[in-house]
């Protein structure tokens, strides 16, 4: 906007060493690790400090594509990529119509969204328990709603469902999030468009479609992208549900976790194979990357339509 | 909803239509919608339902959970949170969940605010590249293991100072934000200032930090409450367990008492507990703050 560009301070030292500050606690604890990733890859770099590292090529990424793991990899490709569109997809729509309802003068509007947003803040190990509190299948209230049918199920414990009920445990976590930015996203809408609107004879559905909609179309963006990024990389709410090593519920990230440092609480193991781990980091960040460019791409494209 | 295709043709009609047409916002305080309602109920048993459950569920005894899991507790046991936060070591872990949430939202905070700023404003060279890293920063590769040997390396493995420098940076889109803010102050100001004779490092700190309040808020809260709910690099980054911080703790007291239900349920009641009276005091900032965050 406005030309910045001329510097009104007598010095720029103190500028320069207070972002020098500012930037050099970000490039080593985030850039340097994330860069050292990629490296890190094409080692065999094990859980131990003190063994040799060989540099060893691409072996870990094929090893990754390889045949012997081929089957377990490809599904917890196909799990992560299934978690991300269904939780990516039930937080724009519900988060949406959420939204829309919040929207309204309603009595006690606030406290309604506060309520929503909660869960965010409850975090996942909470999330996590409450779930599979309410998931009991010993009697638990979700079980005895299935008893008055006259069905049971294993939930977590059952292997066709497990992903989807901890994509539901995820939409709950994060809706709030999506409605807000909806809410403030609705709140730019000027009202005068819907009362043009109105006297071009527009009835509901078709205010939305043609007035909500494309003014929505940024904070769609915005909730697509988070939701995106957030669910191909989440894999918390998975570790503390179902464990790990659930092949039901195995993802990307979670795998990444399990060959760094196996099942030991953060201890180094000898059968850690972090080289391999980074391998696979690697490639769930192109993913991230290829999946989000390609839906900024479509989304902005669309914006530029409406 | 309404149907207000009115013919046009017909001024009656037409005047007829008008409270319909306009303002549909006054029209939905006119005839509160009872569908709205109901929908808005049926949210808030899926959100608060769960909750209360849990709350219910601490306050049985192990007999009573086994017989009636789902019912109305009869009579209550408040030994439960007694038992939880003593075999649990929550004391502990609140403390260091304290400091960690402070200190890591500051230090994050706080690299928003001093590398924000000079960047929305073109104060440092290379800004456009910036920008394009804040931005990388949401998408940076999972680095459990890099970071592992990283603070191994720095002989800050098993630190409180590694766990907080790593949960510091670890929200990564507080310059982003900040710098999107910082938008709204005018230019003049840093012009105004500068001629006052004011320094750089004064006027952030004593103008430009009251002034970006609410987005520094934003920014410190959403890292908080990240860092606050973290479990896996604590997990990794410390090994002794008494730094832990209260998520993980949670875990393994999971991990522990998979199959004690009241005691599980009270032990979640304890880390919930502080989150949600927090969150009563600070729900209306947050939520604003995020909207206002997000506009800007």
């Amino acid at each position: 906007m406005a030309a910045s560009s001329s510097f009104p301070f007598p010095s720029r030292h103190p500028v320069r060493t207070s972002f020098s500050v500012g930037a050099i606690v970000l490039i080593v604890f985030a850039f340097v690790p994330a860069i050292a990733v990629v490296v890190v890859s094409f080692t065999n770099l094990k859980g131990l400090p003190n063994l040799p590292v060989d540099w060893i090529g691409i072996e870990n990424y094929a090893r990754y594509f390889g045949p012997a793991r081929r089957s377990d990899n490809i599904n917890a490709l196909t799990n992560t990529l299934v978690f991300a569109t269904l939780a990516t997809v039930f937080q724009i729509g519900i988060g949406l119509a959420v939204a829309i309802l919040l929207n309204r003068p309603l009595k006690g509007r606030n406290f309604y969204r506060s309520i929503v947003f909660m869960p965010t803040v409850l975090g996942v190990t909470v999330t996590a328990l409450i779930w599979s509190l309410m998931f009991n299948t010993s009697g638990g209230p979700i079980q005895s709603i299935l008893n008055a049918f006259g069905t049971e199920s294993a939930f977590f414990g059952d292997d066709n469902i497990a992903l989807y009920l901890v994509v539901f445990c995820q939409v709950w976590m994060q809706l709030g999030v999506t409605v807000i930015i909806f809410l403030s996203g609705l709140q730019a809408i000027p009202s005068d468009l819907y009362e043009v609107a109105g006297i071009d004879g527009a009835n509901s559905w078709q205010r939305f479609r043609y007035v909500t909609i494309p003014m929505l179309a940024p904070s769609i963006t915005a909730n697509v992208l988070l939701g995106i990024v957030n669910a191909m990389q989440s894999y918390q709410l998975t570790y503390v549900l179902t464990g790990q090593s659930n092949k039901a519920t195995q993802l990307l990230s979670l795998q990444v976790y399990e060959q760094a440092f196996g099942n030991a609480q953060g201890r180094q193991m000898p059968g850690a194979t972090q080289g391999y781990a980074a391998a696979i980091s690697m490639i769930q960040f192109v993913l991230v990357g290829a999946i989000t460019f390609a839906t900024l791409w479509y989304l902005r494209r669309r914006e530029a339509k409406l | 909803m309404t149907s207000s295709a009115k013919s046009a043709s017909d001024p009656i009609l037409t005047l007829a239509a008008k409270p319909d047409d306009f303002a549909t916002r006054k029209l939905h305080k006119k005839h509160r919608p009872i569908g709205a309602y109901i929908a808005v109920a049926v949210i808030m048993i899926i959100f608060l339902f769960p909750l209360l459950y849990l709350f219910n569920t601490a306050l049985k005894s192990s007999q009573e959970f086994i017989t009636n899991p789902v019912g109305l507790v009869e009579h209550p046991q408040w030994s439960n949170f007694a038992e939880a936060w003593r075999l649990g070591a929550f004391g502990d872990y609140i403390l260091n969940t304290a400091l960690y949430t402070f200190a890591g939202a500051s230090i994050g905070t706080f690299i928003a605010l001093v590398m924000g700023f000079p960047v929305a404003r073109k104060y440092i060279r290379g800004g456009k590249l910036w920008n394009a890293l804040f931005v990388l920063v949401l998408f940076l590769p999972n680095a459990l293991m890099t970071q592992f040997h990283l603070l191994l390396n720095l002989h800050l493995y098993d630190t409180r100072i590694g766990y907080i420098l790593m949960v510091g940076v670890g929200v990564g889109i507080g310059p982003l934000l900040f710098s999107g803010f910082v938008k709204s102050i005018p230019t003049e100001l840093d012009e105004a200032a500068a001629i006052d004779g004011i320094g750089y490092w004064r006027y952030l700190f004593t103008f430009v930090f009251p002034l970006a309040r609410p987005a520094l808020a934003t920014i410190f809260i959403l890292q908080a409450v990240w860092i606050w709910n973290e479990i896996i690099l604590a997990t990794v980054l410390l090994s002794d367990s008494s730094k832990w911080p209260i998520a993980t703790g949670l875990n393994a007291f999971k991990g522990t008492y998979s199959n004690n239900w009241t005691l599980l349920a009270a032990a979640t009641m304890i880390v919930a507990g502080p989150l949600i009276i927090g969150y009563i005091f600070i729900q209306k900032y947050l939520v604003n703050g995020v909207v206002g965050a997000v506009k800007g």
